[in-house]
This record gives structure tokens, sequence and C-alpha cells, in this order.
């Protein structure tokens, strides 16, 4: 068992965490108050070749395998402070590249995947409904066959990077009766007639990823638009959901280093009762608490991948790293405001921000209890 | 190498204790409609996955991993031996 990273990989990682400290932070504060997207942070990171770290070569990517990825997003946190340009990314390749590697025909692939390697394009995810969360498959968005297109009717919400995508991945199905068997997928590009982005929702966290509201009226998608086979969708869902959920967090295993690097300087340096904060024990196991949380979040993220590399499906893996890499998150920004005191309340220090951004991880992409509904019977409970 | 027949039987096993514990095994046959059914939910055909995975070492790609190829006994067997 090797636990080291090779030259190429930590040159890889390093290039990326110095290009995020110095290009992705500054007006975070601003952004972040006002909920606006780094379009331009967006367009440096696609430079960067991150959109397509593993995205075949040949679709315009660096070829990378799921490990190499998952360290390189890791680099991607721990460098940039906005998260939510770190998820809209992550959105971007787990939701909506990996789709299409896995399912798309040959001209789906060379039609939108170099597009969406380069950043010129922005993907995204609809499956969630005001009705349906959790219980995904009880979706009601409907695509009705009429000859060569299908018509599709319905509404989607939480739609991550949903206001500024160019393409959406929508789930809907063909036959309500069948269940989840009648679920399907469908590559829609923006500014098809029938398709209405509605307004763009505010939330609590990752202020900086936009999100919104779809509807379709009558959304006309041609038959070639389907990904997968008709009735597919269930399983193009759980296969882009397993991705998500093993890799999702990378950056959030790099914010949690962040934290606790910001956090043992801190320590150091701030002075009460004439000795750092650091030496008295009630501070210093916090910060053992947070290293505990970082490495065994750690140790999830890169396991999973690594499984993933070994061409072994993941579902377990996935869905532990993305329980606990979630739950070390909020405890991990939990700690940080504890230890910064009354600076780590204020919006200027930049550390009560993550606790905002973190708490939406124990949400998207199954919450948390969900993961454990996942977890149990894969241990035959 | 195993054949059809004992991946079917050793399919069958495993469907027997992990997902129908108490069951008379003669009605588990190799037609019986295994998803389509519902005896195998969304989370016990992750768990037929994993199992066939690492017990005869190969990868079912995510497209496979569908009534198609997993509805039966018999369509399970097919599908394995296509990867030994």
């Amino acid at each position: 068992m090797d636990f080291s990273w090779t030259k190429q990989q930590t040159e890889l990682r390093d290039a990326i965490r110095a290009f995020a400290r110095g290009s992705l932070n500054e007006g975070l504060v601003e952004r972040d108050r006002e909920g606006i997207f780094n379009r331009a942070g967006w367009d440096a990171c696609a430079k960067m070749g991150i959109h397509g770290l593993c995205v075949p070569e040949e679709y315009g990517g660096l070829g990378f395998d799921a490990l190499t990825t998952v360290g390189a997003l890791e680099a991607l946190g721990e460098g940039s402070r906005d998260n939510g340009l770190s998820f809209s990314i992550n959105a971007h390749m787990w939701t909506a590249e990996m789709p299409l590697l896995a399912f798309g025909t040959p001209e789906q692939k060379a039609k939108y995947l170099p597009r969406l390697v380069s950043g010129e394009w922005i993907g995204g995810n609809a499956m969630s409904e005001p009705g349906s969360g959790s219980d995904a498959y009880s979706l009601r968005t409907t695509a009705i066959r009429q000859g060569d297109h299908y018509v599709l009717n319905g509404s989607k919400t939480f739609i991550s990077n949903g206001n500024v995508a160019d393409l959406l991945l929508v789930f809907a199905t063909v036959d309500p009766a069948k269940g989840a068997r009648g679920v399907s997928a469908f590559l829609v590009e923006k500014g098809t007639s029938g398709l209405q982005v509605g307004k763009k929702l505010d939330k609590m966290g990752m202020r900086t990823s936009p999100m919104a509201e779809l509807f379709f009226d009558d959304l006309r998608v041609p038959v070639e638009n389907r990904l997968g086979k008709e009735g597919a969708g269930k399983n193009l869902f759980t296969d882009s959901m397993t991705w998500e959920r093993g890799c999702i967090l990378a950056p959030a295993v790099g914010a949690m280093q962040r934290l606790l690097d910001a956090c043992l300087a801190y320590s150091r340096q701030r002075k009460q009762f004439g000795e750092s904060i650091g030496n008295f024990q009630l501070v210093a196991s916090k910060l053992v608490d947070m290293k505990l949380r970082v490495e065994t979040a750690r140790s999830l993220l890169y396991q999973a991948a690594w499984k993933k590399d070994q061409g072994k499906s993941i579902f377990l893996e996935a869905a532990l790293a993305k329980l606990w890499i979630s739950e070390s998150w909020v405890a991990c920004a939990q700690e940080a405001i504890q230890i910064h005191g009354g600076y780590g309340y204020m919006t200027e220090y930049e550390i009560e921000r993550e606790l905002r951004d973190a708490t939406g991880s124990k949400l998207y992409s199954g919450t948390s209890e969900i993961q454990r509904t996942i977890i149990a019977p894969l241990l035959s409970v | 190498m195993p054949d059809q027949n004992a991946i079917m039987a050793a399919t069958k096993s495993f469907i027997l204790s992990e997902f129908l514990e108490g069951e008379d095994p003669d009605e588990l046959t190799e037609d019986v409609e295994l998803i389509s059914s519902g005896i195998l939910d969304s989370l016990a055909t992750l768990k037929l996955v994993t199992h066939l995975e690492n017990t005869y070492d190969i990868k079912i790609e995510a497209h496979e991993a569908d009534e198609d190829n997993l509805n039966t006994l018999v369509d399970i067997a097919k599908l394995v031996a296509s990867k030994l």
C-alpha cells in the first residue's frame, strides 16, 4: 500500500493550489454577499484544465484517473476560498460530463464534451422537483414521444448552475405508471423553445454557485438528445450520483485543511492570559479533532477514488465518503468559528462563510440520512 | 472458470440469503423476474452488482446494471459469463 503522490501528481496539485490561491479569492466577500457567480474564475479554471481533469484527451480533457482528479480538486478547495465556484465546477463535472461519458453516443460526446471541458459551456443536472427530493424517482415531469421528438412538461427546483447552464441533463418520465423504470434523461440546450429559467434562488451558503428553478412548457427535445435508452434514467442517475457522492466533496477536504491551517496560525498568534490560546488544552483539543476529521475525510475520499480506478463499483465507499466529509466539514467550520471567537463570527474574517457553505453539503447529493439509508443495507444489516 | 449454471446457482444462493430469507428456494426459478417484480429494489440491485464484481472479479458498467441484464438468474449468469 503506497500513500504517496507521484512527482507529476504533486506538481499538478501544487500548481492548482497556487493558481487558486492567487486567482480565485479576490472580491469573494462581496460576491458572496451579492450572490455573484465568478464567470472569469470559471474560465480561468477551465484554462488550467480543471473542468476536464478526468475526461479523455480525445475530448480535450487531461484524462487523469479518479484518484489524481480528486487530489487536484482537493488542491483547488485548499487554494480557493470560493467554495461556491468549486461546487459549480464539480456539479458540471460529475452530473453533466460523467453521465455523457458513461451513457452518451459517440455523436453526443463529440458534440458536447469539448465545449464542457473548455468551459465555454456550463453543464447542469435537473432532477429535483418541488415534490420529489430524496424520493427522486417520484418525479412528475413528463416526456411524451411525438415522432422524432419528446415533448417535456413539468418543473424542476434547486438546480445548481440552472440559470447559467448552456446544457442541462433533464430527467423526466416517459410513463408515470412504470415508476422508476419510466425515468429517462434528456440533453437540453439553453435557449430551446419551451425552456424557461425561473428566478435565481437565494440561499444560506454556496451563494456564489448559482441555483434556479426550471420550467418546461411543451419543451421539444429531439430523440437524438435522449441520453441512454428510454427508461435508463434511473440507472444513469445512480451512476452519476455515485460519482457525485464519491468526488464532489474533494474540494471540501481541501477547505477543511485550509481551515485547520488558519486555526493553527491563529492559535499560535492570538494571546490571552499572557500566552498563545493554542497552549490551552480546550483549544488544542479542538485542533486535534479538526486534524482527525481532515485526515479521516481525506482517507475516505482517496479510498473511493482509488477503488473506482480499480474498476469496481463504489456504492458503499461513495456514500461513506459523502456522509463523513460533509459532517466533518460542518464540524470543522464550527470549531474554526469557536477558536476564532468573535472574530470568527465576523464576515470580514471569512470563517463564518465556511460554516454557511459547509451546511449544504449535508443536503445535496443525498442528505446525510439518505447516505445512512444507502450504507446500512450494503452492510447486510 | 464457472459456467452459467454454476453462476446461476451461486447467485440464487446469494439472493435467497440476502433478500429472500425464509422463502422457498424452489420458487426462485431461473426465469423469475427479480427487478420488474420488485424482489430487487434500487439498493438491493447495488448490493447484487457489488457482490458479482467482488465474487467474479469483473466490472459491471453503469449502463449494464439494468433490467435488461439483471432481471433473471439467466440474465445475470449471461452477463457475468460474458465477462469471464
